[in-house]
């Protein structure tokens, strides 16, 4: 049965936070439907609204491209949460909602009496979610960081990078993008739990903790037996070649990677290089692994002549594991991105056309869909606080006490 | 939260972390294997150094909260088995190539004709259809089609991944968010549906909006080493490494001011820095000569100290700044440890007790986590195989045939 409207179809959702942990959270169920609310503040804005912001800039915290990009399909309404005034709209705005999912510092919400206890006696059901860095409870949780500081106490930073360099993290502060699906999935799971049950429930997510989840398998190693893995470049215990090659043409490389020996002679004439199949350094997958180097050394110079693009679909063709290290130019003119649909073009009033960004999942009775631009501040103000009974009049006065700020 | 949901799961290992999540949020997970194991998903290294794939270390990692059985698809009973477990499912999880299952008489719409209400999460490198399908990747391929290689690593040497499979970190919950997300769909519709899911879709993720940016003003950034849209985010400590950053505007400079009244107590705060009008500071305003300053100055005094010194100082100054951990510092770490985050796991037969990961999340309704250990060889079969109504005799027949 098909599902037109989205699965979230008529759920609620409202969001307070800022950065990218908590809002790209909600994007799964904005795009599937749900009526996603912003509540933010012009007085204290969302860093991510000034992040590219230079002195003279027209659109101010309209203009923030990254901000733009990363709240598609959702609405804003900007609420000055230190006037009681402003406490009063956020709590009639909760009396709507279904789901609350937020990500400031852990004392913020209580702050404003916007806690848990007292939300859920408003709401009977609610669903409420909190993702800090080290989540609510604990000697540590008021300490500041953005995702680059989490990644690094996850462990993700130690562990990309050359062994005789620097940690260089993998690129993108990897728990603002990994702790939001969890966020995302412990959202949906809940709302199965209460269509099951009618209850709702609170959850306290720390973002570091859903970094260092998963990578069980370092945490396993380390305390089974003493291990502690380490930044490799691409080196892997199991395969070899298992490298990243240099191609034709400025800054141009492939990934290959090479599993069994079977692999390996499929690569080795798909290179036409015979030799090196009959290279008794190179013939089995153990002998791989000790000469690594000057396999890779011998790959190196079969690659870097050739075209990347052509080389994966050479090597695709005869079953060797290949791809070609994608630049964003690359990504954007990927058939196969294109294919799943995954860029949209949406034209925002300041910045013009934008390509937006689906996530990961497609559901065979359901289209994903991108309709907005992330929202202008408070450009929702009259549309959602109408829909919570404010009549014209109000709205104009909170506007004018500085409420709706 | 999903108790009474029974997951059948054939993945490989790009699937054991969606698997383990579904386990560890209360559903009934049942990991099918062939009958003699899955060989790549439970190598080593093992658990007190012998090649034993029962002490695989990344299998006992990966598959907490699920049931064994063993099965063999490309025998006609096993098929038949498969169908009536199938029956029994609300989900199936699995990440074969695009059209393998099918080839065996067991795809999607061969499933979904007899059990309307199944929820079927296809986990694949690139997504079921589409000019890419056919193609094979494990994780290396994946971070370099899914962007994010292009973009880490060091400006002279080629890019780099993740020492662990990073990307299927990402897809994994993904997929157990798609599935939870089809469950909640099928209590209000009836039915379940394809949950297909791209791991190089996935990645893309982890550029945080870096394509669409590029959409907007058309400069390739390349890789940067330690560095971040300019500046550096990784810097040396006396024994190791901290991430601590100079852009992000409002929200970063009372740490920033923080760091240089912690210099000048120290008397390593040059004059210009302990001067500079934060106010007006703007990290997109910087020439290079500015920021090369401004790391010069921060670089010599974090080389003065370890991290530990720098973190205890940046919790009591509320800096942002953190070590770059390895994962014994991580289990050692205060406050994961007084949120309960790990958990010991037993292995009587091996004589070992193991830390885990439990799952992270704290409910309003009770414990959330790890339910069992990873399951040995066909552990489970006797159980799940007794609800189709096989007894013992029944089991050692499919033994003997290779089924089971």
């Amino acid at each position: 049965m098909s599902v037109p409207e989205g699965l979230f179809q008529g759920l609620k959702i409202l969001e307070l936070g800022a950065g990218a942990a908590g809002p790209v959270a909600t994007r799964y169920f904005a795009d599937q439907g749900a009526t996603v609310v912003r509540v933010e503040s012009g007085v204290r804005p969302d860093f991510l609204r000034l992040l590219h912001f230079r002195p003279g800039d027209p659109h101010g915290l309209n203009g923030g491209p990254m901000f733009v990009l990363m709240n598609p399909n959702k609405l804003s309404v900007a609420v000055n949460l230190s006037k009681p005034e402003g406490i009063e709209v956020a709590l009639r705005l909760v009396g709507w909602a279904d789901v609350v999912s937020e990500n400031f510092s852990p004392r913020a919400m209580a702050k404003w009496g916007l806690e848990y206890q007292r939300l859920r006696e408003l709401k009977p059901g609610l669903i409420m979610v909190s993702s800090c860095l080290f989540g609510q409870t604990g000697p540590q949780r008021m300490y500041p960081g953005f995702g680059g500081q989490g990644s690094a106490i996850a462990g993700f930073n130690h562990l990309a990078g050359w062994p005789d360099r620097e940690a260089v993290g993998p690129s993108g502060t990897i728990t603002d993008s990994l702790s939001p699906r969890y966020v995302a999935l412990l959202i949906a799971a809940a709302l199965f739990h209460r269509e099951r049950t009618g209850e709702g429930q609170y959850i306290d997510v720390s973002q570091i903790e859903t970094g260092v989840y998963s990578l069980s398998e370092a945490i396993v190693r380390a305390s089974a037996r003493g291990e502690v893995m380490t930044r490799r470049g691409n080196h892997a215990e199991d395969a070899a070649p298992h490298a990243i090659y240099p191609c034709a043409g400025p800054d141009r490389w492939i990934a290959i990677a090479v599993f069994s020996d079977e692999e390996w002679r499929r690569l080795c004439e798909a290179l036409g290089a015979p030799g090196l199949a009959r290279d008794p350094r190179f013939a089995r997958a153990a002998d791989r692994l000790v000469h690594e180097e000057a396999l890779d050394a011998a790959l190196v110079e079969r690659t870097r002549a050739l075209e990347p693009d052509a080389l994966m679909h050479r090597l695709q063709a005869a079953g060797v594991e290949a791809g070609v290290v994608q630049t964003c130019a690359d990504l954007l003119q990927d058939p196969q991105l294109a294919h799943r649909g995954h860029f949209v073009r949406l034209r925002h009033r300041h910045l013009g056309d934008l390509r937006f960004e689906h996530y990961g999942i497609c559901f065979s009775e359901s289209p994903r869909r991108l309709e907005t631009p992330g929202p202008d501040l408070g450009e929702h103000n009259l549309r959602v606080l109408g829909s919570v009974g404010y009549d014209e009049l109000e709205i104009r006065s909170l506007v004018e006490a500085g409420v709706l700020a | 939260m999903l108790d009474g949901i029974r997951i059948l799961d054939l993945s490989e290992e790009p699937g054991f972390l969606a698997g383990k999540i579904l386990g560890d949020l209360g559903a009934d997970v049942v990991k099918l294997e062939p009958p003699g194991g899955d060989r790549f998903g439970r190598r080593g290294p093992y658990l007190g150094e012998v090649a034993d794939p029962e002490r695989s270390l990344r299998w006992l990692a990966l598959n907490t909260s699920k049931r064994g059985i063993t099965l063999a698809l490309a025998t006609p009973r096993g098929r038949e088995l498969f169908g009536r477990l199938a029956a029994r499912a609300d989900v199936l999880l699995e990440t074969a190539a695009p059209g393998a299952l099918e080839a065996l008489g067991l795809g999607w719409e061969t499933l979904r004709a007899e059990r309307p209400r199944l929820v079927w999460c296809s986990l694949t490198p690139f997504g079921r259809t589409g000019p890419y399908a056919g193609f094979r990747a494990h994780d290396l391929v994946l971070v370099a089609m899914g962007g994010n290689a292009a973009l880490t690593g060091d400006p002279d040497r080629a890019p780099v991944r993740c020492t662990l499979p990073t990307s299927y970190y990402a897809a994994g919950p993904e997929a157990a968010a798609g599935i939870a997300m089809a469950l909640y769909a099928r209590e209000r519709s009836g039915h379940g549906q394809l949950v297909d899911i791209s791991m190089q879709e996935c990645q893309l993720a982890t550029l945080v909006t870096a394509p669409g940016q590029y959409s907007l003003s058309p400069q390739l950034r390349g890789r940067t080493g330690a560095r971040l849209g300019g500046t550096r985010e990784i810097w040396r400590a006396k024994d190791g490494d901290v991430s601590f950053g100079l852009r992000g505007g409002a929200a970063r400079i009372p740490s920033l001011v923080a760091t240089v009244a912690w210099m000048a107590e120290e008397e390593m705060a040059p004059a210009w820095l302990s001067e500079l009008d934060w106010k007006n500071y703007n990290h997109n305003l910087l020439s290079a000569e500015e920021i090369a300053r401004l790391e010069g100055a921060f670089s010599a005094f974090f080389a003065t100290k370890t991290r530990r010194e720098l973190f205890e100082q940046a919790l009591a100054r509320r800096i942002m700044l953190a070590p770059c951990n390895d994962s014994r510092e991580i289990l050692e770490q205060p406050q994961l440890r007084s949120r309960g985050l790990f958990t010991t796991l037993e292995y009587p037969e091996f004589g070992a007790r193991i830390e885990h990961p439990d799952f992270f999340a704290k409910s309003s309704r009770g414990r959330i986590g790890i339910r069992r250990r990873a399951p040995r060889l066909g552990e489970h079969n006797a159980e799940i195989y007794g609800e189709l109504g096989i007894d013992a005799d029944g089991l050692r027949e499919l033994a003997s045939q290779g089924v089971i």
